[in-house]
């Protein structure tokens, strides 16, 4: 009777997991905040709420956006603003998306640690980046063809950079897209000629530099002040304000405690 | 001996007599006769219910693809990428005397000149390659400004699609009177567009004041100029000229250019089938053409076949015609067992070892002769087209030992009595007698390779541009973009219903119709050739 007890311990298994969901939090969306900081906001907030479960996916806003209106995620992390469509297919599914800034980010780009190039301008940030110029040695750096690594379509990065760096134009067609900051991270510390953008959360890792950009760095004080020309804010969405265990979670991310995780995981506080 | 015997006849009595058992008053031989029956029909129930989903689906596409080209006309954008296409061509001419530089940055570099002194030294070149982009400056400007107006009026056109979008999902929802409310804008092209239409005199007198520009620049004397080698010199003057023609002739192409001309149902295939970029989410036009992916699946596969067809056929030869006993048993079941590696785990070899190793062997020193080396990105078509000729080994290997094994023995034995030699034998008799078998195979390794995902999604660098074949073999280590990858990769981001969701249907339909094709000529091929076993 082998069978029998396969089919009831999958059945005991299935009513566990469906009971579960009653204290959980699903958060669904962004990469540039889920892959880091909601993460360690969700372990700083199960530390006082022991009974609080978290489901975190990120790949990317729009993958947010989409599971909030399906109702398949209570908080969708953004790091763009909701478009139109998904806004009109939120109403007639009689959801309310309600925007709640919870850390500012920079944008940064980043080369190989060991390329000459260490500064750029905003024109030659959108030249490299649509393709203009194809080679290192046009913008002040040695002889190489440069390698350009951007996000894929579903991230809000993606869409946010067309907006701040390349004035709506198209990416060059020779650019490759890749599924997270963290793969842009590795692949642009492992190739010389490499150039990617990332959150500025990600631009401190090993084997790679953050350029500046019209002779401004890419400090917390410079994406506050909105010196640094690609800085942003990026979002909890929320089908009207949030009850329940959503709703002290996102509290808790703008109290000063989660606050102090947003500034140590190297996002930029909103107050 | 009366015991066989009666063996015998119990056998067939357990065989014939009827039996007992009865199953939703079926009895024990039809109710399996059923249960196969039934399960046949179910596959094949399955099988066509997804073939209709996946062409319900795609279809769809070349009507909104029209849709899409209709208002891409309509709004004049189509219009302005006649003198887009100019200022592309310009800059394309700009690129030489960029290449120029780059060889002559990289003979100061040999000198051992540092960056700053290179950069000081070209400066005047530098000033040149100002004064030939800035010629086209204003020209550009009126670009950008007509490109924004029809940009404009693309977006009211996009508004429209919303609108209606959102009344559709209200009625759905069954929200009537909410759906009444909302407001659907009405757009008159006509004269939406008549301001663009209005840039043609505009156009003309700026392509008179650029050909001016462009005729000093190139015959003027200039210490910029003269730092280009005189042979790359020449040839940029040749262009210069070709293109001021290009750009003259586009005059006549704006007066010819008609808005209202129909976009057909062939245009929306048309252009899936033919143009040359896979462009989403782009703030002019998005274009779904599958050429890119397509010739990125083709060139992957090449790859994989050009390793695993003498990998796979060699090592059928030798096991099924060399090899002894002993042998083969150890051959065969290790080739075959690469079959039961998942995927995944080989395109996470690719990614963590495979491709880094390439990248690492490429900057050797001793290997700097070659051109193109070392490579750039890890993630190339090599890197794929090494994994995949590896996962089609075993296909290959095992459909080519079926072919060879299926030669009569005869035949062997003929040849033998003749007095030639097994290798004699084996060349001139048994390869040719298989052939048919072999082709069949690889056909089906190259059907195998063509339709895999996993391991070009992860390792074949997902670049959606053509890679550039005029660099001869250094194309083979450009990332490519396939077919299969980009369902994989863009299928979980893209609105169900939407013009990309449908588009990537319109890919999976070309793959089924590739992998159907491979298996009906792998068929023909074998039933074609077969020889006469009499």
């Amino acid at each position: 009777m082998k069978t029998t007890k396969l089919v009831l311990s999958i059945l005991a298994s299935l009513s566990v997991a469906s009971v579960a969901h009653a204290g959980k939090v699903v958060i669904k969306g962004s990469d540039t905040l889920g892959s880091k900081l909601v993460p360690q906001l969700a372990e700083a907030f199960k530390a006082a709420n022991p009974d609080t479960k978290f489901e975190i996916a990120a790949e990317g806003s729009t993958t947010g956006f989409a599971a909030l209106i399906d109702g398949t995620a209570d908080i969708g992390m953004a790091s763009r603003r909701a478009k139109p469509a998904e806004i009109s297919a939120a109403t007639s599914k009689g959801l309310n998306l309600k925007p709640t800034i919870v850390a500012y980010d920079g944008i940064t780009v980043v080369v190989n640690a060991n390329s000459p190039v260490k500064k750029l301008t905003k024109q030659q940030v959108e030249q490299i980046f649509t393709g203009d110029v194809t080679d290192w040695s046009a913008v002040g750096g040695a002889a190489g063809k440069i390698s350009v690594y951007t996000r894929n379509t579903s991230s809000g990065t993606y869409s946010d950079w067309k907006e701040l760096a390349m004035k709506k134009r198209d990416y060059a067609p020779s650019a490759q897209k890749l599924a997270g900051n963290e793969q842009i991270v590795a692949e642009v510390a492992k190739n010389p000629n490499g150039i990617g953008y990332v959150g500025i959360a990600y631009s401190h890792e090993a084997g790679v530099h953050a350029v500046s950009v019209d002779g401004a760095e890419p400090t917390e004080a410079n994406v506050k002040s909105k010196v640094w020309p690609y800085s942003r804010p990026t979002f909890y969405y929320t089908n009207g304000a949030p009850a329940g265990e959503a709703g002290a979670f996102l509290n808790f991310t703008l109290s000063p405690a989660g606050q102090a995780i947003v500034k140590q995981v190297g996002f930029v506080k909103i107050n | 001996m009366s015991t066989p015997s009666s063996n015998k006849s119990t056998m067939r009595d357990a065989l014939t007599k009827p039996q007992g058992f009865r199953f939703l008053g079926l009895d024990f031989d039809s109710a399996i006769k059923y249960f196969f029956g039934g399960n046949a029909f179910v596959a094949v129930v399955v099988l066509a219910l997804i073939t209709i989903f996946l062409f319900k689906e795609g279809f769809g596409f070349i009507s909104q693809n029209r849709r899409n080209l209709q208002v891409y006309r309509q709004a004049g954008l189509e219009y302005v990428d006649i003198m887009r296409s100019r200022m592309d061509a310009h800059t394309k001419l700009g690129r030489q005397v960029n290449a120029a530089r780059l060889n002559l940055f990289k003979d100061l570099q040999k000198q051992g000149k540092s960056l700053d002194e290179i950069n000081a030294m070209l400066a005047p070149l530098d000033e040149f390659s100002g004064k030939f982009s800035d010629a086209a400056e204003t020209l550009r400007g009126l670009v950008s400004d007509y490109g924004d107006a029809a940009a404009t009026i693309k977006q009211s056109a996009s508004e429209i699609q919303d609108r209606l979008e959102e009344k559709e999902m209200l009625i759905d929802a069954g929200k009537r009177d909410q759906a009444e409310k909302v407001v659907v804008p009405v757009i008159d092209f006509p004269s939406a567009r008549k301001v663009i239409l209005d840039s043609e005199p505009q156009y003309a007198e700026l392509c008179g004041a650029m050909r001016s520009t462009l005729i000093a620049l190139i015959n003027t004397p200039n210490p910029g100029y003269e730092m280009i080698p005189l042979e790359v010199r020449s040839r940029f003057k040749t262009d210069t000229l070709a293109f001021l023609d290009y750009l003259d002739q586009g005059k006549s192409e704006l007066t010819a250019w008609n808005p209202d001309k129909p976009v057909g149902y062939l245009d929306g295939l048309a252009s899936f089938l033919t143009h040359p970029e896979w462009l989403t989410a782009s703030f002019w036009q998005d274009w779904y053409g599958v050429i890119p992916l397509f010739v990125g699946s083709l060139f992957v596969s090449v790859i994989a076949l050009l390793l695993a067809v003498p990998l796979g056929v060699s090592a059928a030869i030798y096991v099924n015609q060399i090899a002894g006993n002993r042998e083969a048993s150890y051959i065969k079941p290790a080739i075959e067992f690469i079959a039961a590696f998942p995927s995944v785990v080989l395109g996470f070899f690719g990614v963590a070892i495979l491709g880094e190793t390439i990248r690492a062997i490429s900057g050797w020193h001793f290997l700097s002769w070659i051109s193109f080396f070392p490579i750039a990105e890890r993630l190339n078509a090599t890197t794929a087209g090494i994994l995949l000729g590896l996962m089609a080994v075993p296909t290959i290997f095992s459909l080519a030992e079926d072919a060879i094994n299926n030669v009569p023995v005869h035949f062997k034995e003929a040849s033998f009595a003749l007095g030639a030699s097994k290798l004699q034998t084996l060349v001139k008799i048994i390869i040719p007698a298989a052939l048919s078998g072999i082709i069949a195979a690889v056909l089906l390794g190259f059907g195998r390779v063509i339709g895999e995902t996993m391991v070009v999604l992860l390792c074949a660098g997902n670049r959606i541009k053509i890679p550039d074949f005029t660099e001869g073999l250094g194309a083979f280590f450009q990332p490519v973009h396939t077919m299969t990858g980009i369902i994989a990769q863009e299928m979980g981001e893209v609105p169900s219903g939407s013009i990309h969701y449908r588009a990537l249907f319109m890919v999976a339909i070309l793959l089924f119709l590739l992998a159907l094709g491979i298996n009906f000529l792998a068929q023909r091929i074998v039933r074609r050739f077969k020889i006469s076993i009499g």
